[in-house]
């Protein structure tokens, strides 16, 4: 059940009109069970098979932080320190388990029987539970968080296991942390009618975003994917150019509707993105893109790193980014491409990090006709250029493909089939205009923002631009494609 | 070590690891949100600064408990008794 369909729309008018009935509105518990009942009604529909595992794992990570707040309270720090590495270990052994064994498997018997010895290792037809990526680094943060003193851990074991399984983001994300999320839940939520309204934009934004651009671009790059052995070096690198624009209509689509759907029902949800097309540098663009994971590999990994090697100067934080983007890029799932993903990135990082360019954060700041300054926007566009790159190792099958790939974009010439026709070119359109929105709105969560603009102030104005987001997406929507981010 | 003279030796610090124009005052509640120029990385060339300045060590937890200057102060205080 995706959210761009009937089914989660029916879905939703029951879960949010009960959600809101008096009686639910007399404690936060009633809301908390009613939102728990249906995050499990709704991982259900998605995968029935591993409620137990979601279930499970909630119930030991609940007791593990009541555990390790005990022994705080003790006094016993070594036996604190032990629960939290226990937490970890559980959390990181789930995803290793369901997400990367059988490529390990795999991996070694390639490389046993690469140097000669004969063995025929049967594939362990493990199945990857959906949303396992997201939901067990809420569970790790969690237990980090209480053993670092910034949250206690809930006492109420239905707030923490609708927590957990909030169905808004359970498949995909954004990835939510306790210290922001769980306060949220301690309240009783009343309709919000401005954070409603927006919530609603921004489900229209993502939706078109979604529906209109990534599921229509989805067509051109999959086609060039399909026969880059004999299309035009121009195909190909449209289709290159095209494949970051539509990975993040797709995410960023998806990402709206979620926080969309989290602001119907009062919940303010971490953010995912930031405009990642204006960075002018890839750590900018980093800090820019799936800011949700981003930030959580930050927290958890690359600050420790960092102060673990601080003595190091440099060289220190170029290994803390390398093992940080490497790790990124295997978030992803387990597949040589993704390790090579985040390399490429941490390359990229090391003259950022030895320059001093790498923490600066300069503001973007527009020139007097409200474009961005030329130097910025040559910035902007070779960022994106390195981004495009990183993104045909990421898209490519396996590492031979992605080299495939380039030496066909390099030397297949200019002459041959098209793939891009008459529509083709107008989801190009939109895309660029993608863009535009992205710069004109940079300072706004979503783009449907628009209290700025005093033209919009007026209800028919703001109901007609509406309409025709509406209209195009009944007349564009492309051919439904599966979230790119289910997958991981 | 008293409060106050902790807090006068962080104010060099910060003046010169940060390279901040601008004198701050810097107060219990003071947070990375407050200085622009202090990130996660200028973050830990200040903590290899108040090591050296003050010849203590701390632990990785204790760094990642912090969320002000005053919690900072605190674990620097514990040290320096």
């Amino acid at each position: 059940m995706v959210v761009n369909s009937y089914s989660f729309l029916l879905f939703f008018t029951v879960v949010f009109i009960v959600y809101y009935l008096p009686v639910l509105r007399r404690t936060p518990r009633f809301q908390n069970a009613w939102l728990l009942l249906v995050s499990y009604v709704f991982y259900g529909f998605a995968d029935w098979q591993m409620i137990p595992l979601l279930l499970g794992s909630t119930l030991v990570f609940w007791f593990v932080g009541r555990w390790l707040r005990r022994e705080m309270d003790q006094g016993h720090r070594v036996a604190a320190s032990r629960i939290t590495t226990l937490g970890v270990v559980l959390g990181i052994g789930l995803l290793l388990w369901f997400k990367y064994l059988n490529f390990f498997a795999e991996s070694l018997s390639l490389l046993l029987n690469s140097i000669g010895l004969s063995v025929s290792w049967t594939t362990l037809n493990i199945v990857l539970p959906i949303g396992v990526s997201f939901f067990t680094f809420k569970l790790i943060s969690y237990v980090i968080e209480i053993h670092r003193e910034h949250i206690m851990p809930s006492s109420d074991f239905l707030e923490f296991a609708a927590y957990i399984a909030f169905f808004p983001t359970i498949l995909s994300g954004p990835i939510d942390r306790p210290d922001k999320f769980l306060p949220q839940m301690k309240t009783v939520h009343t309709l919000d009618y401005l954070l409603a309204a927006d919530g609603c934009r921004q489900i229209l934004w993502g939706m078109f975003t979604k529906m209109c651009i990534a599921d229509n671009l989805a067509i051109i790059t999959a086609s060039a994917w399909e026969s880059y052995e004999s299309l035009p070096s121009t195909m190909l690198l449209a289709a290159a150019l095209l494949y970051p624009v539509q990975l993040y209509a797709d995410f960023d689509g998806y990402s709206n509707m979620a926080i969309g759907v989290g602001k119907l029902l009062g919940y303010r949800v971490n953010r995912n993105f930031d405009h990642p097309f204006l960075a002018r540098n890839m750590a900018e663009y980093w800090r820019r893109w799936h800011i949700s994971l981003t930030g959580w590999i930050t927290d958890y990994v690359f600050m420790p790193l960092n102060i673990a090697f601080r003595n190091l100067d440099n060289w220190g934080v170029v290994m803390a980014a390398m093992i940080n983007l490497v790790l990124i890029g295997l978030w992803h799932g387990a597949n040589w491409t993704y390790g090579a993903f985040g390399f490429y990135h941490g390359l990229l990082f090391i003259p950022l990090i030895l320059s001093g360019a790498f923490a600066k954060k300069k503001k973007l700041k527009a020139n007097d006709l409200g474009l961005p300054h030329l130097k910025d926007f040559g910035w902007m566009l070779f960022t994106f250029c390195l981004v495009a790159v990183g993104h045909v190792i990421f898209r490519a099958a396996d590492i031979s493909e992605a080299f495939a790939f380039m030496e066909s974009l390099c030397t297949n010439g200019l002459s041959g089939a098209s793939i891009i026709d008459a529509y083709g070119m107008l989801y190009i359109l939109f895309a660029l205009a993608l863009i535009i929105i992205e710069w004109i709105q940079r300072q706004q969560e979503h783009a449907l923002q628009l209290q700025r603009f005093p033209l919009f102030s007026r209800r028919p104005v703001r109901f007609a631009l509406y309409l025709l987001i509406i209209l195009l997406i009944i007349t564009f929507t492309g051919r439904s494609q599966a979230f790119i981010y289910f997958q991981f | 070590m008293e409060r106050q003279e902790i807090f006068s030796a962080l104010q060099e610090i910060f003046m010169d690891v940060l390279d901040l124009e601008d004198e701050v005052e810097l107060t219990d509640e003071t947070s990375a949100n407050d200085i622009e120029e202090w990130d996660s990385l200028s973050h830990i060339q200040l903590i290899v600064a108040i090591e050296k300045r003050f010849g203590i060590k701390f632990t990785s937890l204790e760094i990642m408990k912090w969320r002000n200057v005053g919690e900072m102060v605190d674990s620097m205080q514990e040290k320096l008794k």
